[in-house]
């Protein structure tokens, strides 16, 4: 039965236990049709074994899964999936590998092959073992096998993890584009830069969903919570005694810029007081709109006393 | 740094508790089994004997073969079922007595009895000769002279009776036919145990499973696609190994080429089928290899392929009986040297046919939980 509405992927009450974890615990969301779908967390949130359940590698303990409104092992013909690893074959060539993935969906169209080595800038390596292939290349033979049969949804698992900054700008761009022709992209990562760009998010943290939206939706969780910003060298004194005061949810220190979190109580005059206590000079704190990363760490992190961060 | 590297490879070791506990159980088992199992001394081989002469002196024969546990003796109605007996396997050896014997050997006139023997195994052949020798051994024989009154004195040298061998199947005792056809068995089970060992937990320790395992393939595509090379390849080497025997060691033909074709389907079905199931219930390469091995060195000594199956242990016997490759030998000498009818062949065809239903369907079982 096809989709009704426009839903690419549903996902209702998902749970699945290994041993003493939940790694995924009561997950539901839906994604509609040419989004780019952004999975953020921390490592260990559950990320993989979610998109495993999706691509139906694994089963789950309950709830279900439906891909353009069929079950993830019914729907497998319409969806691709580039794993974290690199699971081609080392052995095979990259035109061995990308015809061995077609032909698995039963694509035998030389020409779409052809189209995709090139698109993914294969041409010149079509002969040369995939294990001989860089980092970046073999992420893009993984994509393009994953393409081969012209899915209409592909999940993929922190896609540009150890990847350099051009080839990840290039496979976002990349992204966008098949974004653009129509198809659904469920993208897992922990870089920010990359939730960023993601049309719809959500937030995963030990198994939970803890927050979904679009990026700005993101931002504005922290509801009536305050995000203060100042340029100050890192001082540990400052982190500590910033920790002991009551309100505060998050201490963040991105090399010279410290951010941080408060409850709507604490005053703005306060915390610069306690700061030019110990650092022994007048300081100014500016209210800022918050970040993807504000959200984010406030969101993910345990909840009871608030983190500190140094980046 | 050298001793950085063997800590390392010892707790690389200590983590993998199967691979350790295969390590330790493995020489265990092989030391307990073949301490136990490789007297490679026969015991009660089988003997088929006529006796129609039934007197005194045909018993003392008998008693003098039996005496010392080597041979175990029964009846049959006659000098062909001898040969049929050693023929479908009942028996190695045979032994007819004719009715005038006791008369010839009190007038002195040096009766024959025959002694059969099965020239498959050369090696057995050679101790079933040499434990034929109490028959006519001087314990039995010293009462066997007659002297006649009337005649001269005569010297007491001849032999009282002449003990004929006849060595069956293989009579110039050829080794090559002993040993080709079990190494056709013993090259399929390496193929199938270690290449097909290796497949499907390559995949999984190469994380090319994941990627494979989403994609439409159905599992039966997947176990066959998987599986059929090396049925292929195994067959091959099957009618390469024997087509050398023909052409090279003057192998003789088999009594059916039907039922040659039958068992190497059926062995390699088996062979690979334990292949999968290794494969399927390692969690690495190096398990699988070891797990393989594991089966092949038993399998290999205690099948009867280079010593006489009656040279294991009663006690160890039943492990003998549940190793496919014993079937194989016992088939394929069967088919190639003894021409053995098919049906005192039906119960190893049955055997093989049963391990391999029980491998494919454990192999299934363990497929739909793993994958």
């Amino acid at each position: 039965m096809p989709a009704t509405d426009n839903k690419m992927i549903r996902v209702k009450h998902i749970s699945k236990r290994f041993k003493k974890t939940l790694a995924v615990n009561d997950v539901t969301l839906a994604v509609e049709k040419g989004v780019i779908f952004g999975l953020l967390g921390p490592n260990a949130a559950g990320k993989t074994t979610l998109i495993r359940i999706l691509c139906g590698i694994i089963k789950a303990d309950q709830g279900e899964v439906l891909i353009n409104g069929l079950s993830s092992q019914k729907a497998k013909p319409v969806f691709g999936y580039v794993a974290q690893y690199f699971g081609q074959y080392e052995g095979l060539t990259v035109w061995e590998n990308l015809e061995f993935y077609a032909r698995m969906y039963g694509v035998t169209d030389k020409k779409r092959l052809d189209y995709l080595l090139q698109r993914y800038d294969l041409t010149q390596f079509k002969d040369l073992l995939a294990g001989t292939l860089s980092g970046g290349y073999k992420r893009r033979l993984a994509l393009a096998c994953a393409l081969a049969h012209d899915p209409l949804v592909l999940f993929l698992d922190e896609p540009t993890a150890g990847i350099d900054p051009l080839t990840r700008k290039r496979l976002w761009d990349d992204f966008y584009q098949l974004s653009a022709e129509g198809k659904t992209l469920f993208v897992s990562t922990h870089y920010m830069e990359e939730a960023q760009r993601c049309h719809q998010l959500a937030f995963m943290s030990a198994g939970t969903l803890v927050a979904k939206g679009s990026p700005t939706d993101m931002k504005h969780t922290l509801g009536d919570k305050r995000v203060y910003t100042s340029i100050l060298p890192y001082q540990p004194e400052v982190q500590t005694a910033l920790q002991k005061m009551a309100g505060l949810i998050l201490v963040n220190q991105f090399g010279n810029e410290l951010r941080i979190v408060a409850q709507n109580n604490v005053k703005k005059e306060q915390l610069e007081e306690t700061i030019a206590t110990i650092i022994q000079q007048i300081i100014e704190l500016d209210e800022t709109e918050p970040n993807l990363e504000d959200a984010f760490i406030v969101l993910t992190q345990n909840q009871t006393s608030p983190a500190t961060n140094r980046r | 740094m050298i001793k950085a590297i063997i800590k390392k490879e010892l707790i690389q070791l200590r983590r993998d508790p199967r691979l350790v506990a295969l390590i330790i159980i493995m020489p265990l088992i092989l030391l307990t089994l073949f301490a136990v199992a490789l007297k490679l001394e026969p015991q009660n081989v089988r003997m088929a004997y006529v006796d129609q002469d039934r007197s005194f002196f045909s018993h003392m024969i008998k008693t003098g073969l039996w005496s010392d546990a080597y041979f175990d003796l029964y009846a049959v109605k006659n000098k062909a079922q001898i040969i049929e007996e050693i023929r479908a396997g009942h028996a190695k050896a045979g032994l007819y007595i004719n009715s005038n014997f006791s008369y010839l050997l009190t007038e002195n006139k040096q009766p024959h009895i025959q002694f059969f023997v099965d020239g498959t195994m050369p090696s057995l052949t050679t101790t079933m000769k040499y434990h034929s020798n109490s028959a006519t051994s001087d314990d039995i024989s010293s009462d066997m002279y007659f002297s006649d009154a009337d005649a001269d004195n005569v010297v007491i040298a001849q032999k009282p009776f002449i003990m004929d061998t006849r060595i069956l199947f293989n009579p110039e005792e050829k080794e090559t036919w002993f040993f080709l056809p079990g190494v056709i068995g013993v090259l399929i089970m390496q193929i199938a145990l270690i290449l097909t060992g290796i497949t499907v937990v390559r995949e999984r320790e190469k994380r090319t499973l994941e990627q494979l395992l989403v994609t439409p393939m159905s599992r039966t595509s997947f176990i066959i696609g998987k599986l059929l090379p090396y049925v292929i390849i195994a067959l091959l080497d099957f009618y390469f190994i024997l087509l050398a025997g023909w052409l090279f060691f003057d192998l003789p033909q088999p009594s059916s080429h039907g039922l040659l074709f039958l068992l190497a389907l059926v062995y390699v079905a088996v062979m690979i089928a334990l292949g999968l199931l290794i494969s399927l219930i390692s969690s690495t390469q190096q398990q699988a290899m070891f797990i393989a091995i594991f089966i092949i060195v038993p399998s290999i000594l205690l099948s009867g392929f280079i010593f006489p199956l009656e040279a294991i242990p009663d006690s160890i016997r039943p492990v003998s009986y549940a190793i496919p490759f014993t079937y194989f030998v016992d088939i394929i000498r069967g088919l190639l040297i003894k021409h053995t009818h098919f049906i005192d062949l039906a119960n190893a065809y049955l055997a093989l046919t049963g391990f391999a239903l029980l491998f494919v369907g454990m192999s299934i079982i363990k497929f739909r939980k793993t994958l």
